[in-house]
Protein backbone atom coordinates (compact mmCIF):
# COMPACT_ATOMS: atom_id res chain seq x y z
CA UNK A 1 0.00 0.00 0.00
CA UNK A 2 2.59 2.24 0.94
CA UNK A 3 4.71 0.95 -2.59
CA UNK A 4 1.08 2.21 -4.37
CA UNK A 5 1.11 5.22 -2.67
CA UNK A 6 4.48 6.49 -3.71
CA UNK A 7 3.64 5.27 -7.29
CA UNK A 8 0.93 7.49 -7.85
CA UNK A 9 1.79 10.57 -9.80
CA UNK A 10 0.87 12.64 -6.70
CA UNK A 11 3.79 10.93 -4.41
CA UNK A 12 6.54 10.97 -7.43
CA UNK A 13 5.98 14.70 -7.95
CA UNK A 14 6.25 15.03 -4.10
CA UNK A 15 9.22 13.35 -4.42
CA UNK A 16 10.57 14.72 -7.45
CA UNK A 17 10.45 18.13 -5.37
CA UNK A 18 12.81 16.61 -2.68
CA UNK A 19 16.12 17.59 -3.79
CA UNK A 20 14.88 21.08 -3.32
CA UNK A 21 13.92 20.72 -0.04
CA UNK A 22 17.37 21.43 1.38
CA UNK A 23 17.89 24.78 -0.44
CA UNK A 24 14.47 26.07 0.67
CA UNK A 25 14.26 25.46 4.41
CA UNK A 26 16.80 27.50 5.37
CA UNK A 27 15.17 30.33 2.84
CA UNK A 28 11.62 29.83 4.47
CA UNK A 29 13.57 30.04 7.85
CA UNK A 30 15.32 33.06 7.15
CA UNK A 31 12.42 35.05 5.71
CA UNK A 32 10.59 34.42 8.92
CA UNK A 33 13.47 35.37 10.78
CA UNK A 34 13.46 38.57 8.95
CA UNK A 35 9.56 39.12 8.90
CA UNK A 36 9.68 38.98 12.98
CA UNK A 37 12.55 41.65 13.12
CA UNK A 38 10.85 43.88 10.99
CA UNK A 39 7.94 43.65 13.40
CA UNK A 40 5.40 41.29 12.04
CA UNK A 41 3.77 38.83 14.59
CA UNK A 42 4.16 35.14 13.41
CA UNK A 43 0.71 34.86 12.16
CA UNK A 44 1.11 37.87 9.61
CA UNK A 45 4.45 36.21 8.69
CA UNK A 46 2.82 32.69 8.32
CA UNK A 47 -0.16 34.74 6.43
CA UNK A 48 2.30 36.01 3.69
CA UNK A 49 3.60 32.24 2.83
CA UNK A 50 0.23 30.91 3.46
CA UNK A 51 -1.36 33.35 0.90
CA UNK A 52 1.48 34.83 -1.45
CA UNK A 53 4.18 32.15 -1.21
CA UNK A 54 6.56 33.65 -3.23
CA UNK A 55 10.00 33.78 -1.47
CA UNK A 56 11.79 37.19 -2.82
CA UNK A 57 8.47 39.03 -3.39
CA UNK A 58 7.98 37.90 0.57
CA UNK A 59 11.86 38.98 1.98
CA UNK A 60 11.16 42.39 0.04
CA UNK A 61 7.49 42.91 1.41
CA UNK A 62 8.79 42.32 5.38
CA UNK A 63 12.19 45.03 3.88
CA UNK A 64 9.61 47.03 2.89
CA UNK A 65 7.12 46.53 6.17
CA UNK A 66 10.13 47.20 8.41
CA UNK A 67 11.16 50.47 6.36
CA UNK A 68 7.42 51.84 6.51
CA UNK A 69 7.16 51.89 2.54
CA UNK A 70 3.74 52.39 1.75
CA UNK A 71 1.19 49.58 0.22
CA UNK A 72 1.00 50.51 -3.13
CA UNK A 73 4.54 50.31 -3.12
CA UNK A 74 4.80 46.97 -1.79
CA UNK A 75 2.20 45.29 -4.13
CA UNK A 76 4.23 46.85 -7.26
CA UNK A 77 7.13 45.38 -6.03
CA UNK A 78 5.57 42.40 -5.71
CA UNK A 79 4.43 42.54 -9.31
CA UNK A 80 7.73 43.26 -10.37
CA UNK A 81 9.27 40.37 -9.48
CA UNK A 82 6.45 37.96 -9.99
CA UNK A 83 5.17 39.09 -13.47
CA UNK A 84 7.66 36.24 -14.59
CA UNK A 85 5.56 33.42 -13.72
CA UNK A 86 3.15 34.47 -16.76
CA UNK A 87 5.88 32.65 -19.19
CA UNK A 88 5.69 29.67 -16.69
CA UNK A 89 2.38 29.34 -16.80
CA UNK A 90 2.29 29.95 -21.03
CA UNK A 91 4.97 27.23 -21.24
CA UNK A 92 3.69 24.71 -18.84
CA UNK A 93 -0.39 24.64 -20.29
CA UNK A 94 1.08 23.29 -23.42
CA UNK A 95 2.47 20.60 -21.77
CA UNK A 96 0.17 19.75 -18.69
CA UNK A 97 -3.55 19.56 -19.90
CA UNK A 98 -5.38 21.24 -17.06
CA UNK A 99 -9.24 21.34 -16.52
CA UNK A 100 -11.06 24.91 -16.11
CA UNK A 101 -11.26 23.23 -12.34
CA UNK A 102 -7.66 22.40 -11.88
CA UNK A 103 -6.10 25.53 -13.69
CA UNK A 104 -7.07 27.95 -10.67
CA UNK A 105 -5.04 25.37 -8.16
CA UNK A 106 -2.21 24.68 -10.17
CA UNK A 107 -1.95 28.18 -10.30
CA UNK A 108 -1.75 29.42 -6.80
CA UNK A 109 0.84 27.01 -5.95
CA UNK A 110 3.38 27.60 -9.19
CA UNK A 111 6.69 28.36 -8.23
CA UNK A 112 9.96 28.84 -10.39
CA UNK A 113 10.94 25.37 -8.84
CA UNK A 114 7.66 23.79 -9.70
CA UNK A 115 8.29 24.81 -12.89
CA UNK A 116 11.52 23.68 -13.37
CA UNK A 117 11.05 20.08 -11.81
CA UNK A 118 7.85 19.44 -14.46
CA UNK A 119 9.24 20.92 -16.96
CA UNK A 120 12.19 18.52 -16.24
CA UNK A 121 10.28 15.34 -15.73
CA UNK A 122 7.97 13.71 -18.24
CA UNK A 123 5.23 13.34 -16.65
CA UNK A 124 1.96 15.40 -18.32
CA UNK A 125 -0.40 14.62 -15.54
CA UNK A 126 -1.99 17.11 -13.19
CA UNK A 127 -1.25 15.47 -9.62
CA UNK A 128 2.09 15.02 -10.72
CA UNK A 129 2.01 19.06 -11.10
CA UNK A 130 0.20 19.53 -8.25
CA UNK A 131 2.28 16.79 -6.07
CA UNK A 132 5.25 18.91 -7.07
CA UNK A 133 3.98 22.69 -6.10
CA UNK A 134 2.63 21.36 -2.96
CA UNK A 135 6.22 19.73 -1.91
CA UNK A 136 7.46 23.23 -1.79
CA UNK A 137 4.70 24.86 -0.42
CA UNK A 138 4.46 22.98 2.70
CA UNK A 139 8.22 23.06 3.16
CA UNK A 140 8.00 26.68 2.62
CA UNK A 141 5.37 26.70 5.03
CA UNK A 142 6.99 24.25 8.07
CA UNK A 143 10.04 26.45 7.58
CA UNK A 144 8.33 30.02 8.24
CA UNK A 145 6.91 28.46 11.01
CA UNK A 146 10.00 27.38 13.00
CA UNK A 147 11.77 30.27 11.62
CA UNK A 148 8.84 32.58 12.86
CA UNK A 149 9.14 31.25 16.33
CA UNK A 150 12.91 30.40 16.53
CA UNK A 151 13.54 33.40 15.46
CA UNK A 152 17.32 34.49 15.36
CA UNK A 153 18.91 31.62 16.93
CA UNK A 154 18.84 30.48 13.36
CA UNK A 155 22.23 30.48 11.26
CA UNK A 156 22.43 32.42 8.08
CA UNK A 157 21.73 30.69 5.35
CA UNK A 158 24.90 32.21 3.34
CA UNK A 159 27.29 31.70 5.93
CA UNK A 160 26.75 27.62 5.81
CA UNK A 161 26.41 28.50 1.75
CA UNK A 162 23.07 26.68 1.00
CA UNK A 163 21.88 29.28 -1.08
CA UNK A 164 24.22 27.51 -3.90
CA UNK A 165 21.96 25.10 -3.68
CA UNK A 166 19.42 26.76 -5.61
CA UNK A 167 21.70 27.81 -8.64
CA UNK A 168 23.23 24.28 -8.61
CA UNK A 169 19.67 23.23 -9.15
CA UNK A 170 18.65 25.06 -11.80
CA UNK A 171 21.68 24.42 -13.69
CA UNK A 172 20.92 20.32 -13.19
CA UNK A 173 17.24 21.39 -14.65
CA UNK A 174 19.15 23.01 -17.43
CA UNK A 175 21.06 20.73 -18.40
CA UNK A 176 19.61 18.09 -20.07
CA UNK A 177 17.78 20.53 -22.46
CA UNK A 178 20.50 21.80 -23.88
CA UNK A 179 20.61 19.56 -26.92
CA UNK A 180 21.20 21.85 -29.90
CA UNK A 181 23.41 24.56 -30.73
CA UNK A 182 20.45 26.99 -30.81
CA UNK A 183 19.65 25.71 -27.40
CA UNK A 184 23.33 25.77 -26.60
CA UNK A 185 23.42 29.53 -27.70
CA UNK A 186 20.10 30.74 -25.83
CA UNK A 187 21.63 29.10 -22.56
CA UNK A 188 24.88 30.76 -22.91
CA UNK A 189 23.46 34.48 -24.09
CA UNK A 190 20.42 34.02 -21.51
CA UNK A 191 22.87 33.31 -18.30
CA UNK A 192 25.47 36.11 -19.51
CA UNK A 193 22.08 38.50 -19.67
CA UNK A 194 20.79 37.74 -16.49
CA UNK A 195 24.13 38.17 -14.43
CA UNK A 196 24.45 41.45 -16.32
CA UNK A 197 20.71 42.82 -15.52
CA UNK A 198 20.71 41.57 -12.20
CA UNK A 199 23.10 44.37 -11.20
CA UNK A 200 20.23 46.67 -11.92
CA UNK A 201 17.66 45.41 -11.37
CA UNK A 202 15.67 43.84 -8.56
CA UNK A 203 15.20 39.97 -8.27
CA UNK A 204 12.48 38.61 -10.51
CA UNK A 205 12.65 41.15 -13.48
CA UNK A 206 15.94 40.07 -14.71
CA UNK A 207 14.24 36.55 -14.92
CA UNK A 208 11.10 37.89 -16.85
CA UNK A 209 13.21 40.11 -19.62
CA UNK A 210 15.87 37.42 -20.14
CA UNK A 211 12.85 34.59 -20.63
CA UNK A 212 11.97 36.97 -23.32
CA UNK A 213 14.63 37.91 -25.04
CA UNK A 214 16.18 34.19 -24.73
CA UNK A 215 13.36 33.14 -26.26
CA UNK A 216 12.99 35.39 -28.84
CA UNK A 217 16.81 34.52 -30.39
CA UNK A 218 15.68 30.80 -30.03
CA UNK A 219 12.62 31.44 -32.00
CA UNK A 220 14.67 33.38 -34.17
CA UNK A 221 17.71 31.44 -34.67
CA UNK A 222 15.29 28.32 -35.46
CA UNK A 223 13.37 30.20 -38.15
CA UNK A 224 14.91 27.97 -40.96
CA UNK A 225 13.65 24.92 -39.36
CA UNK A 226 10.56 23.04 -40.15
CA UNK A 227 7.87 24.06 -37.65
CA UNK A 228 6.91 20.71 -35.54
CA UNK A 229 10.38 18.12 -35.26
CA UNK A 230 11.80 20.61 -32.70
CA UNK A 231 9.57 20.64 -29.87
CA UNK A 232 8.40 17.08 -30.11
CA UNK A 233 11.99 15.30 -30.15
CA UNK A 234 12.75 17.58 -26.96
CA UNK A 235 10.03 16.18 -25.09
CA UNK A 236 10.38 12.58 -25.31
CA UNK A 237 14.11 13.91 -24.06
CA UNK A 238 12.88 14.94 -21.26
CA UNK A 239 13.51 12.31 -18.13
CA UNK A 240 15.07 14.52 -15.38
CA UNK A 241 13.72 14.50 -11.87
CA UNK B 1 -5.36 46.71 9.23
CA UNK B 2 -3.26 47.58 6.69
CA UNK B 3 -1.26 44.91 6.61
CA UNK B 4 -3.96 42.58 5.52
CA UNK B 5 -4.65 45.14 3.04
CA UNK B 6 -1.34 44.45 1.23
CA UNK B 7 -1.42 40.75 1.81
CA UNK B 8 -4.43 41.09 -0.64
CA UNK B 9 -2.95 43.36 -3.16
CA UNK B 10 -0.14 41.03 -2.91
CA UNK B 11 -2.16 37.87 -3.55
CA UNK B 12 -3.96 39.49 -6.27
CA UNK B 13 -0.89 40.47 -8.76
CA UNK B 14 1.06 37.34 -7.46
CA UNK B 15 -2.04 34.90 -8.16
CA UNK B 16 -2.45 36.88 -11.41
CA UNK B 17 0.53 36.27 -12.77
CA UNK B 18 0.27 32.91 -12.09
CA UNK B 19 -3.41 32.11 -13.45
CA UNK B 20 -2.71 34.77 -16.30
CA UNK B 21 -0.04 32.44 -18.29
CA UNK B 22 -1.63 29.17 -17.42
CA UNK B 23 -5.09 30.67 -18.53
CA UNK B 24 -3.92 31.17 -22.00
CA UNK B 25 -5.33 28.92 -24.36
CA UNK B 26 -4.68 30.12 -27.74
CA UNK B 27 -3.58 28.29 -31.26
CA UNK B 28 0.36 29.58 -31.43
CA UNK B 29 1.78 30.58 -35.08
CA UNK B 30 4.98 28.69 -35.28
CA UNK B 31 7.28 31.44 -34.24
CA UNK B 32 5.56 31.24 -30.83
CA UNK B 33 5.92 27.94 -30.74
CA UNK B 34 9.77 28.29 -31.18
CA UNK B 35 9.73 30.68 -28.78
CA UNK B 36 7.76 28.64 -25.95
CA UNK B 37 10.93 25.64 -26.41
CA UNK B 38 13.31 28.24 -25.22
CA UNK B 39 11.69 29.77 -22.36
CA UNK B 40 12.54 26.96 -19.91
CA UNK B 41 16.16 26.76 -21.48
CA UNK B 42 16.23 30.88 -20.98
CA UNK B 43 14.86 30.97 -17.62
CA UNK B 44 16.96 28.44 -16.32
CA UNK B 45 20.09 29.78 -17.53
CA UNK B 46 18.75 33.05 -15.87
CA UNK B 47 17.77 31.38 -12.80
CA UNK B 48 21.18 30.21 -12.19
CA UNK B 49 24.04 32.99 -13.14
CA UNK B 50 22.89 36.10 -11.15
CA UNK B 51 22.93 33.31 -7.86
CA UNK B 52 26.13 31.65 -8.50
CA UNK B 53 28.25 34.49 -7.58
CA UNK B 54 27.32 34.34 -3.85
CA UNK B 55 28.17 36.90 -1.41
CA UNK B 56 31.18 36.55 0.30
CA UNK B 57 33.81 36.59 -2.73
CA UNK B 58 33.58 32.75 -3.15
CA UNK B 59 33.06 32.92 -6.93
CA UNK B 60 35.77 30.26 -7.70
CA UNK B 61 34.78 27.70 -5.63
CA UNK B 62 31.50 28.16 -6.53
CA UNK B 63 31.86 28.35 -10.10
CA UNK B 64 33.71 25.21 -9.69
CA UNK B 65 31.35 23.30 -7.73
CA UNK B 66 28.95 24.36 -10.27
CA UNK B 67 30.96 22.97 -13.01
CA UNK B 68 30.97 19.68 -10.98
CA UNK B 69 26.79 19.64 -10.43
CA UNK B 70 26.73 20.19 -14.76
CA UNK B 71 28.70 17.17 -15.17
CA UNK B 72 27.04 15.43 -12.84
CA UNK B 73 23.53 16.11 -13.88
CA UNK B 74 24.81 15.37 -17.80
CA UNK B 75 26.23 12.00 -16.66
CA UNK B 76 23.15 10.95 -14.59
CA UNK B 77 20.42 13.06 -15.51
CA UNK B 78 19.28 13.23 -11.33
CA UNK B 79 18.39 16.29 -9.77
CA UNK B 80 19.67 15.46 -6.51
CA UNK B 81 23.12 13.48 -7.35
CA UNK B 82 24.22 17.17 -8.95
CA UNK B 83 23.50 18.69 -6.10
CA UNK B 84 24.84 16.44 -3.73
CA UNK B 85 27.83 16.47 -5.91
CA UNK B 86 28.09 20.37 -6.31
CA UNK B 87 27.52 21.42 -2.37
CA UNK B 88 30.25 18.53 -1.11
CA UNK B 89 32.42 19.86 -3.46
CA UNK B 90 32.10 23.54 -2.30
CA UNK B 91 31.87 22.86 1.58
CA UNK B 92 35.52 20.43 0.59
CA UNK B 93 36.81 23.70 -1.27
CA UNK B 94 36.01 25.86 1.12
CA UNK B 95 37.71 24.35 3.90
CA UNK B 96 40.54 26.85 5.08
CA UNK B 97 43.27 24.69 4.82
Amino acid sequence: MARARIQSPFGLGFRAMAPLWLGVIPFGLAYAVTAREVGLSVLETQALSALVFAGSAQVSAAGLFGAGAGGLEIVLTTLLLNVRHVLYGVSLARRTPLTRRQRPVAAYFLTDEAFGVVTAANDRRFAFLLGAELSLFVTWNLATFGGALLGAAIPDPEQIGVDLIFPLAFLALLVPLVRTRADLSVAAASGALAYLLSRELPGGLPILVTGMVGSLLGAWLTRRQPPDTSFHADDAAREVA
Amino acid sequence: MTFWLVVVGMLAVTFGSRYGGLALRAELPAFWVRFLHFVPIAVFAALVTPALEGPRHEWGIRLAAAGLAALAAWRTKQLWVAIAVGMVAFWLLRLPL
